[in-house]
């Protein structure tokens, strides 16, 4: 079972991906970014990171078999960029009054703006991953500032024929709480990754549900609904998708 | 155990002290927390670069703060460099825990209760007749013990010993332990420079480890969940940009739980730790405490460390959770429950079975004597508990009535009662006695004949 569908990911697109801390969904961050880098030589990425160190993509990335020579050098390559959303700060900032650690959200969008510019001549779809948007919620950002950004990125993406992934954490499963209505509003494909509900198991990890978005006409292209989820078992670098039933134990 | 055996140190530099190669996965090194059992529960120990939190709500233990002692007692025993944070950090190192054997009493005392419980076990164990296809198998275990493979990895403390002065004071001395007092006037930020401080000045040939026994008590002022979540982020991002160092944290009581941060608190704990468990322990519940009575509370884990790989590695490496045997091949089975004792010597984490009297070999259909009729005084208990809870955010919370249709029962007249008067008093109802109900077990005068 191939999972992504291979066009999925494409121009003009934001992909909400929801998980929980029993099911978190970094394998499917890492998986859609070394689909997108294998299908071809140019292909550019941008990661928006707020939790994840660049250690961690590298080395799972590497582990994944990704050892073409452009990313050797990842950190440096021209074709996965990587952008740590702490480490950005407006210029002409105070120290004296602000933390260290303020977030700008002016500051990234300016400057994603200006690598999704650069790239724009290329003929081939930028990929920009934001991952974690609910911890800027967590660490005190507003709810307005952040839908805000979320709306720009989502613009700017459409302008520059990107597709962006935005990942949300879910911590009260039943219900949504605001920025997931927001972000609903916005996605084209809301990919829900559950875990079960009776808890961890060895053969399967969780598993993986794809819901339209409301903007989208009325297709049943790539939606998976909860009854039919596709569920995955986690590898050390990637996962194995199966349908419900079919994992290895019981074929 | 064979999973843990040592690799040869290929072309890498030497590692640092205490430390060695993840069986799983080899960019990553891992060092002990201490006890072996949560070791083996992280996937072989906790890795370089990780965070770790210990959550426990009990407020009338302290198991988040023993563990920390475990930290900072292995940390000094391997050579590691210590920083403890603190209000006193210095009183919190003196009251440390040490090896067994260092101090004036003799380790070769006359045994203590659970050793002696443990030989009479496997006295007792020998007369029974182990059906023959069964005689190779194992003995059932519930927990890892440190095994003599790597004596410097995971050393065996003892909780009665505390640390000797003396080698408190050398420590000092070659600035081994690192003491950082918090302020009460200084918020989170100035704890992240302190450290930051800390870790550029120092070079790259030592493990350093950063304790924080006791994050929210009342020296760190009044804490908001923000600016914990804040702290705990920024101690993450440091510690990846120094992956020499790791960080081993304990909330305090207060603050482990959905009630002071908010719904979802513990799981955005979760979230922003590499590697997070909750111990909850039976202390305010006297129903699970006599439902488990070797144990003293129960494991949650909430996130184990996959700092290089997808899969944490104690998915496939962790015996206690039994993931292990399961995963691919066989099919899985669920993971095993988890629970911790502290017993006088040293603090176990163990899986949790039922006990004998709940398993197959009798059929019972009396409830135990030594179970009270505890299902309404369980309610009673929790119901009140959450109704506080709630009560105390109303203005941010609608009130809800709920009431029960039926409540002309003796066993639901509690919860009604309680959900209707809101300053119900916490007293038991005693719930109307039960018949007694025929027990049903297995006996034979003739063992010889069902002799399996």
């Amino acid at each position: 079972m191939q999972f992504p569908a291979p066009d999925l990911v494409s121009s003009r697109r934001l992909l909400l991906i929801t998980d929980q801390l029993p099911a978190p969904a970094d394998f499917l961050l890492h998986r859609f970014l070394h689909l997108h880098l294998k299908q071809s030589k140019t292909a550019k990425c941008i990661v928006l990171a707020v939790s994840e160190s660049l250690e961690r993509w590298k080395s799972v990335a590497s582990k994944a078999q990704m050892t073409s020579p452009q990313n050797t050098n990842v950190a440096h390559s021209e074709f996965f960029q990587f952008i740590d959303v702490f480490d950005q700060h407006p210029p002409s900032q105070n120290r004296g009054e602000g933390h260290e650690n303020k977030i700008s959200l002016k500051c990234i969008y300016d400057l994603l703006s200006v690598k999704l510019s650069d790239s724009r001549t290329n003929g081939q779809i930028p990929l920009v991953i934001l991952d974690d948007i609910t911890s800027l919620e967590w660490f005190g950002v507003s709810l307005l500032d952040l839908s805000r950004f979320v709306r720009a990125l989502r613009t700017l993406c459409v302008k520059m024929d990107a597709a962006l992934v935005v990942r949300h954490h879910i911590i009260t499963p039943p219900e949504p709480d605001a920025l997931l209505r927001h972000l609903l509003q916005l996605c084209t494909y809301h990919i829900e990754v559950r875990p079960l509900a009776s808890g961890r198991s060895g053969a399967v990890s969780g598993e993986i549900c794809v819901h339209l978005g409301p903007s989208m006409k009325d297709t049943n292209e790539h939606v998976i609904s909860r009854t039919s989820a596709l569920q995955y078992r986690l590898t050390e670098s990637s996962a194995v998708f199966f349908d419900k039933g079919t994992s290895t134990g019981v074929l | 155990m064979s999973s843990f055996k040592r690799k040869t140190l290929s072309g890498r530099a030497t590692l640092p002290q205490g430390t060695r190669l993840s069986p799983f996965s080899t960019s990553t090194v891992i060092t002990s927390t201490g006890i072996p059992s949560l070791d083996d529960i992280l996937g072989g120990g906790l890795p370089l670069s990780c965070s770790l939190a210990v959550l426990a709500p009990d407020h009338h233990s302290a198991y988040g703060e023993l563990v920390q002692k475990y930290f900072v007692a292995q940390g000094l025993a391997s050579g590691q460099k210590v920083c403890i944070i603190h209000d006193e950090p210095l009183r919190f190192a003196r009251e440390g825990i040490w090896m067994a054997g260092s101090t004036l009493s003799t380790p070769a005392q006359a045994s203590t209760a659970e050793d002696v419980d443990d030989e009479k076990a496997s006295q007792h164990d020998d007369k029974i007749k182990i059906a023959w296809r069964y005689e190779q198998m194992k003995k059932f275990q519930t927990t890892v013990s440190s095994n003599s493979l790597n004596d410097d990895f995971c050393i065996a403390f003892d909780l009665t010993c505390r640390i000797p002065t003396a080698a408190l004071d050398a420590a000092r001395q070659s600035a081994q332990l690192i003491p950082i007092d918090v302020d009460i006037s200084e918020d989170g930020t100035a704890v992240i420079e302190q450290i930051e401080e800390l870790l550029s000045n120092d070079t790259n040939a030592h493990a350093v480890r950063v304790c924080i026994p006791a994050l929210g008590s009342p020296h760190w002022g009044d804490m908001q969940p923000p600016t914990v979540l804040t702290l705990l982020h920024s101690l993450r991002r440091l510690l990846h940009r120094y992956p020499n160092a790791c960080a081993s944290l304990s909330l305090a009581p207060h603050m482990c739980t959905d009630t002071w941060g908010g719904p979802g608190w513990v799981q955005k704990v979760g979230w922003l730790t590499d590697a997070a468990i909750s111990m909850s322990a039976f202390g305010a519940d006297p129903s699970l405490s006599s439902l488990f009575p070797s144990h003293h509370g129960i494991v949650q884990i909430l996130t184990l460390p996959a700092p290089h790989t997808i899969l944490p590695a104690s998915d496939k490496y962790s015996t206690l959770r039994g993931l292990s045997s399961a995963a691919g091949t066989m099919g899985g089975s669920g993971e095993n429950n988890l629970a911790f004792k502290c017993m006088r010597k040293r603090l176990i984490f163990e899986t949790l079975h039922l006990d004998l009297e709940g398993g197959v070999t009798e059929r019972r259909t009396t409830p135990a004597s030594s179970a009270m009729a505890l299902d309404a005084g369980m309610a009673h208990e929790t119901i009140p508990a959450t109704i506080l809870a709630t009560e105390g955010r109303k203005g941010s919370l609608a009130t809800v009535e709920v009431e029960f249709e039926h409540s002309k029962d003796v066993g639901s007249d509690g919860p009604t009662r309680a959900m209707a008067d809101i300053t119900a008093d916490d007293s038991l109802v005693p719930a109307k006695p039960k018949k007694p109900k025929k027990k049903v077990a297995f006996r034979s005068e003739r063992p010889d004949l069902y002799d399996f």
